[in-house]
């Protein structure tokens, strides 16, 4: 049992190859059980913020309408457009999705690390493996051979480009002040110097929470896929499952970036009297409902303003950031 | 053990690595349209980072996946959505000359490799220490930061200047 459980730190042999297929296994589960109950979740915060019940139909509050949204999904037509590049427009939802996933496998869920890869270099393998997602939002966007579709994934691309660059310098302060690229020892860190690293590094928070609503394509950077312009952005020609894909990446990417939010700035699961696994699952919950109060409150931004503030004001803010935690550093020590 | 290769974990992840890239590079050339080839690049970048941290050098790997796999992969895409107009399917018939050619060139190609590598004395270490005593993103940031900080200083205002320059360059032609 040992290195059935023990598998991130033993050698690989076959017995720690199956706990890391059941960690996986479960992990999948797991997330998408909380998807579903994130889309619920932000329908029914949405609805009470705008004075409306949001879901109350199916089951008791409403609570079983993702599972009849998802069934529905998952039984309609696949529709493949004549005139679309049908080998990329099969394959775009499965590049989407699949390093949504891959980046779970980082993040410290509870102090036992049963489903967490202590990799040296996490932070970078966050940031590395959600650029590919991009590639999968763009070959859909082109493959639907639909010019709403490629608009969408044009943007998506400047988009999430550009907010990727300050998205990874606001986390060098926490870097820096942790000694680590390893997010395992970046939650020790905070243990160890009793105190989170938004206190710190409070500008490096701002930087990340805004580069990173960017990056997860939410309101009030929703550009590739703004409804009233672009219909639904690159995958307006998707149906049934392969738009289930989409959406499912993209929620998996809500709960990814509020996890490494609270790994990186709010104490990952540390936290007095409570399990671990209940002090990540408030704070996560916590971050997640900053991103769908954000959501029903700010208007969407103008194309012009998107690029420039990612480069004159979001980047120079961030490299102020690691400057002046640099200096910091150097005087106190 | 087939063919002296002992079968470990590393072995298998290597052969299956190995095929990735190979299949990619041969979908990569045969391909018709250039988006499709584009998506192979994208495999080719993959494979060749997995190869990066099976040999240990996770920063290197992460890099790899970070720089080509995303930013160059897409911005190759992007370029190609911008300039690419009409229909690229059109390639030039093959004959008989060409394929000849192609074949006596790879058996070549081949028999080189083979002659070098098979040349080559490859030293192994018979002790049992570990190459890597430290992470490699510290001894990456110490070989960096500390041994050659002014040759990398250097080279990052040679790449400032390089950008510069071509932003200055760029706005020539548009006026």
């Amino acid at each position: 049992m040992a290195s059935l459980w023990g598998w991130h730190t033993s050698a690989l042999t076959g017995i720690s190859f199956l706990g890391m297929i059941i960690g996986a296994v479960i992990v999948l589960l797991l997330i998408l059980g909380i998807v579903s109950y994130l889309i619920y979740f932000e329908r029914k915060v949405i609805g009470w913020m705008q004075g409306r019940i949001g879901p109350n139909r199916v089951g008791p509050f409403g609570l079983l309408q993702s599972v009849a949204d998802i069934l529905k999904l998952l039984i309609k037509e696949d529709v493949i457009p004549t005139n679309a590049d049908r080998a990329l427009f099969l394959l775009a939802p499965v590049i989407a999705f699949v390093p949504s996933f891959m980046v779970l496998a980082v993040i410290p869920f509870t102090a036992t690390h049963y489903f967490t890869a202590g990799l040296n270099v996490g932070v970078l393998y966050y940031i590395a493996l959600s650029s590919i997602t991009i590639l999968g939002i763009v070959m859909g966007g082109w493959a639907s051979n639909n010019k709403y579709s490629l608009l969408g994934g044009m943007r998506s691309a400047a988009q999430m480009i550009s907010y990727e660059i300050p998205l990874g310098l606001s986390l060098l302060g926490v870097i820096m002040l942790s000694g680590s690229l390893n997010l395992n020892q970046i939650v020790a860190a905070q243990n160890y110097g009793h105190v989170w690293f938004i206190i710190p590094q409070i500008i490096g928070f701002v930087v990340f929470v805004i580069s990173g609503i960017a990056e997860l394509n939410r309101t009030p950077f929703d550009l590739p896929e703004a409804e009233s312009e672009l219909v639904a952005g690159y995958f307006t020609e998707y149906s049934g499952f392969r738009f289930a894909f989409f959406m499912l990446a993209e929620y998996v990417y809500v709960f990814a970036i509020s996890a490494l939010a609270t790994t990186m700035f709010l104490g990952g699961w540390s936290g007095p009297f409570l399990p671990s696994w209940l002090w990540f699952a408030i704070k996560v919950s916590a971050c997640i409902f900053f991103l769908f109060w954000v959501r029903a409150t700010m208007p969407r931004i103008r194309g012009d303003q998107l690029m420039g503030f990612a480069w004159k004001v979001l980047i120079p803010v961030a490299l102020f950031n690691i400057l002046l935690t640099g200096a910091v550093y150097e005087i106190h020590l | 053990m087939i063919f002296g290769i002992p079968i470990t974990g590393q072995t298998i992840t290597y052969f299956l690595l190995a095929l990735i890239i190979m299949i990619s590079g041969v979908m990569l050339m045969s391909l018709q349209k250039v988006m499709h080839m584009a998506v192979a690049l994208g495999g080719v970048f993959l494979g060749v980072a997995g190869i990066f941290i099976l040999l240990g050098a996770d920063f290197l790997g992460m890099a790899q996946i970070l720089i080509y796999a995303g930013a160059i992969t897409i911005l190759m895409v992007f370029a190609l959505m911008l300039t690419q107009r009409g229909d690229d399917t059109e390639s030039p018939p093959a004959n008989g000359w060409r394929v000849g050619g192609a074949l006596v060139f790879v058996v070549l190609l081949c028999a080189a490799f083979l002659y070098v590598l098979r040349g080559t004395a490859w030293p192994v270490t018979q002790s049992a220490v570990d190459p890597y005593t430290q992470p490699s993103v510290v001894l990456l940031a110490q070989s960096i930061f500390h041994t050659y900080t002014v040759p990398f200083e250097l080279v990052s205002v040679l790449l400032t200047v390089a950008l510069v320059g071509a932003v200055v360059i760029a706005r020539k032609e548009e006026e």
